[in-house]
């Protein structure tokens, strides 16, 4: 492994997420057990106020885990200088067979814990206290991502090989690589495009006829078409170069981190989307709708601005 | 969700903090020096590599060496010859030069030859090269070497010992800076004939030779090309270099961060205790503050803020200390455990360097472990029954 | 509007001391009713305003105000409650001694977030009404007792809550300061607040806006 500072840090903070992880599990499974909210029973008091300490925790847990995962993501990014033919963490990722799950693994339990938030807020609303032990349950299948994430990182980090060669973002994916996402980057561009810009427009109609569950459906395609289409077509007007398509080059200063904006642009506006299958909200809409309208723009103006100075597309 | 920052419970914790004095001082001691001593380590460790990396800047992109047994032997002239002939090489030349052994100083000198008309050379050297009357048996020296040789009353000149027991005597023609202090400070620069004297280095024979290649993108193709050609020889490329010192400087930052581990656990439970001596004058605020309507969210969120003001405080004086202690006192102490990669003790400058990746590097080792060490203890007390406390 | 319910309390400090402070008592009060609990220390007064205050919960029996069970509230909504509904006015006054008086009053107001405009008329309106605007930077350590208790209060109206409990007001007071309270008290009935006053000074008897006086003897009414 290699142990650099950035990497034993990142270790050190998973260990006590980890730590408090597990207070937190065994206090939700005791309160998913015995939370009795009519009983006045001196045990049921103390399951109450332990019920605080798990929620603290796990809102804590999750107040860390965003800005470590943003330190992660600027780790590999920078481990890629000490890998020979990494350019960017895309070739990090890549290193090992545990990147790309890892990622996607921890990409999902950041929705996950936003989630566990919005349904704790509203069973905090509520003096019957609905959700008690559905969030405590949700939060017991949450923890065993959790761990599996905390280890999969481990594994990957420990597996990763500063003498081994790795291929740079161009090769990974490129329309001639074989792996699977080239067969989804080899799609007609203008399909793509007309799939991502309609969904967009879906949204708005969904939200005209107030029917969330397709409003969550659409987010949820939306998440996929637009990382395809960010890879294979905005990407590369943000790079200048048809030929570069990479997720993660333009989250380097080259490109004044516009990759981490975009990023979470998509993340908050499809995240808050995807709650409006728990609960009709108004400010769920809207929230959803902002973000996402302001990350279709925010990649739109890059082909736009790039047509409208060369008066061609690439 | 979004609701605007409430100012009133940011003042109220302020205050908090204020009326538990001691405790608060006790808490602001603790992180600071934690992330005093930190900080510390890495402004010293960037601080180092980034002279090393302009030091190592100044390399040959290529060094040719003949290994025997492990160690550097000579290496023919010949050889810059053929080297000359490979495809993609722009220059080759031998370099002459090796370490002097100060027997009572206990020190090592490095000691460079150059030549007239040589084009290889470092920009220090080559302007050096250019004021220097190479029939004259005289010395330029760095900084370093002349306090070193001045305190064995060696003023104006140097006798050198030379393998078979004879001196060669070498006037110090003067001291020569350079951007570089890590590069100037331990170095002797005279004629390569006279290197080789008091080497005992026959004239067919040099130290290494330097490569130089047209297109720096070509080095690793070359340097293959070399190998392919002098299976025998060892090729260092400068890439190779940095590699190599960036994973050293890595393994020493990670034993010290090793290091550090146990030193935050002890951080950990000793803030965690801390914390959970509550004072009854505490216990009765907090029974006061649900008496008036807070719930227990809101004292935890109080409690929160708390640690969040006061660890974000002390972080920043811990990095404002480390800024003076290493840039402006030069670390006294502390930079001497990493400044062992040569043996004279260079009395150089730290650079100033600073990079965010430090920032955020002492950030999550500090303050995210410090609030979680609070979190149990605030849960406690804000817990506590409210009935009993009031009575 | 208050309803208690077959209410018993019972305080178990350990295994064998267990102090039975209420004992199966029913009672209702209307709104704007001003009620004296009387009875000697020991009798159940400051439990029975404990529970009304949602500060405690009964070991067995409902509390109920306003159709709502309070009782069986989860803390979190118990403190809601206590702060919309209730001002407490305690014995010993609770107020934290470093903090300025302003300070002291804004208390119960910071969690709810208000805006600064919003806080600080609800702040100031209290603080003129009893008559401690003049002291408000000064920390409530230094002042007499009759202006910490104004200050108290203050704290329990700046909520402008719809039930005034106090308990023992006067217990601290010289007879000049426990008329003025009985004045403050006058006015407060006037505001159509519920008002229960638990105490066993003479000179709260036989007053004439005094709705009903009701004794209690070791933990049950005495009718």
């Amino acid at each position: 492994m290699i142990l650099s500072p950035e990497i034993l840090t990142l270790l050190i903070l998973n260990a006590i997420l980890t730590f408090f992880a597990i207070i937190a599990f065994y206090l939700s499974l005791r309160i998913f057990w015995k939370y009795d909210k009519n009983s006045s029973a001196k045990s049921q008091y103390e399951l109450e106020s332990q019920s605080y300490l798990a929620a603290t925790i796990i809102k804590y847990i999750f107040a860390i885990k965003i800005p470590l995962f943003l330190f992660f993501i600027f780790t590999l990014d920078k481990l890629s200088g000490s890998i020979v033919g990494a350019m960017c963490a895309a070739g990090v990722v890549d290193a090992t067979d545990y990147g790309t799950p890892l990622l996607m693994l921890k990409i999902l339990n950041l929705y996950l814990f936003a989630y566990w938030i919005v349904l704790h807020n509203e069973d905090s609303k509520d003096e019957n206290q609905p959700y008690v032990r559905e969030k405590f349950a949700f939060y017991c299948v949450a923890f065993f991502l959790f761990i599996g994430e905390i280890v999969l990182e481990f594994v990957m980090f420990d597996a990763i090989d500063i003498k081994s060669v790795v291929d740079c973002c161009g090769v990974i994916y490129s329309s001639s690589s074989a792996s699977y996402l080239s067969y989804f980057l080899n799609m007609n561009q203008l399909v793509l495009l007309t799939l991502f810009y309609t969904l967009f427009l879906l949204m708005f109609l969904f939200y005209k006829l107030k029917n969330r569950y397709a409003f969550t459906l659409v987010n949820l395609f939306f998440i996929i078409v637009s990382l395809i289409t960010l890879i294979s077509f905005f990407g590369t007007y943000i790079y200048e170069l048809p030929t570069h398509k990479c997720p993660f080059c333009f989250l380097q200063k080259d490109y004044h981190y516009i990759g981490y904006i975009l990023y979470a642009f998509l993340f908050l506006g499809t995240f808050y989307g995807l709650t409006l299958a728990f609960k009709e909200r108004e400010e769920g809409y809207k929230l959803s709708l902002f973000f996402n309208s302001a990350y279709t723009i925010g990649v739109s103006i890059y082909p736009a601005l790039y047509y409208f100075k060369n008066g061609v597309w690439l | 969700m979004k609701s605007k920052i409430n100012f009133y419970l940011i003042e109220f914790a302020i205050n908090s903090l204020l009326r538990q004095k001691a405790k608060s001082i006790f808490i602001t001691v603790v992180i600071t020096f934690l992330t005093f001593l930190l900080a510390s380590v890495f402004f010293i460790t960037n601080s180092i590599k980034y002279e090393l990396n302009a030091t190592l800047d100044s390399l040959p992109q290529i060094t040719l060496q003949d290994v025997r047994g492990g160690r550097i032997h000579d290496i023919d002239i010949k050889n810059v010859e053929k080297i000359l002939a490979i495809n993609g090489v722009s220059d080759a030349s031998s370099r002459v030069w090796g370490y002097y052994y100060f027997e009572m100083l206990d020190v090592y000198f490095t000691v460079v030859g150059i030549e007239e008309f040589e084009t290889a050379l470092t920009p220090a050297l080559a302007s050096l090269s250019e004021k220097f009357d190479f029939n004259s048996i005289a010395m330029f020296v760095g900084a370093g070497v002349k306090k070193k040789m001045s305190e064995r009353y060696y003023k104006e000149y140097f006798n050198f010992i030379k393998p078979d027991g004879s001196m060669k005597k070498v006037n110090i023609a003067g001291v020569f800076e350079s951007d570089l202090e890590l590069e100037a400070n331990d170095m002797i620069v005279m004629s390569k004939q006279n290197v080789r004297e008091i080497f005992a280095m026959s004239e067919e024979r040099a130290t290494d030779i330097s490569v130089h290649v047209s297109n720096p993108k070509e080095i690793a193709t070359v340097a293959q090309k070399i190998k392919e050609q002098f299976p025998s020889f060892k090729v260092i490329t400068k890439d190779d270099l940095k590699l190599s010192y960036e994973n050293m400087f890595n393994y020493k930052s990670g034993v010290f961060l090793a290091l550090f581990v146990v030193a935050i656990f002890t951080f950990f439970i000793i803030i965690y205790d801390k914390l959970s001596g509550v004072s009854s004058e505490e216990k009765r605020e907090v029974g006061i503050l649900k008496a008036v309507g807070w719930r227990v969210e809101d004292v935890l969120k109080e409690k929160f803020y708390e640690a969040g003001i006061i660890s974000v405080f002390s972080y920043l004086l811990g990095i404002a200390l480390a800024l003076a202690f290493v840039y402006l006192l030069q670390a006294p102490l502390l930079r001497e455990i990493f400044i062992g990669y040569s043996d004279l003790k260079v009395s150089f400058r730290l650079p100033f360097v600073m990079d965010l990746q430090t920032l955020l590097l002492v950030f999550f080792l500090t303050i995210p472990i410090y609030i979680a060490a609070t979190i149990i203890p605030s849960w406690r007390v804000a817990s506590l029954e409210t009935d009993e406390v009031i009575r | 509007m208050i309803e208690l319910k077959n209410i018993s309390k019972i305080y178990e400090s350990n295994e064998n001391n267990r102090v039975t402070a209420l004992k199966d008592v029913s009672i209702n009060f209307k709104e704007g009713e001003l009620i004296l609990l009387k009875g000697p220390s020991g009798s159940g007064k400051s439990t029975m305003l404990s529970l009304i205050a949602a500060l405690s919960k009964p070991t067995s029996g409902e509390v109920i105000v306003d159709t709502k069970r309070i009782s069986k509230l989860a803390d979190t909504f118990a403190a809601t409650y206590r702060r919309n509904n209730i001002g407490f006015i305690f014995q010993k006054y609770n107020l934290i001694p470093n903090l300025s008086v302003e300070d002291n009053i804004l208390l119960p107001l910071i969690p709810l977030n208000l805006s600064e405009d919003e806080a600080q008329k609800h702040v100031k309106s209290v603080m003129e009404k009893f008559h401690i605007a003049h002291k408000k930077e000064i920390a409530v350590k230094s002042l007499s007792g009759g202006e910490q208790q104004r200050v108290a209060i203050a704290r329990a109206n700046v909520n402008k809550p719809k039930i005034i409990l106090a308990d023992e007001p006067t217990a601290n007071l010289d007879k000049e300061l426990s008329l003025k309270f009985i004045e403050i008290l006058r006015e407060l009935k006037s505001q159509n607040k519920t008002i229960i006053v638990a105490t066993h000074d003479p000179l709260f008897f036989g007053l004439d806006f005094v709705d009903r006086e009701i004794e209690m003897l070791n933990g049950e009414l005495l009718v």
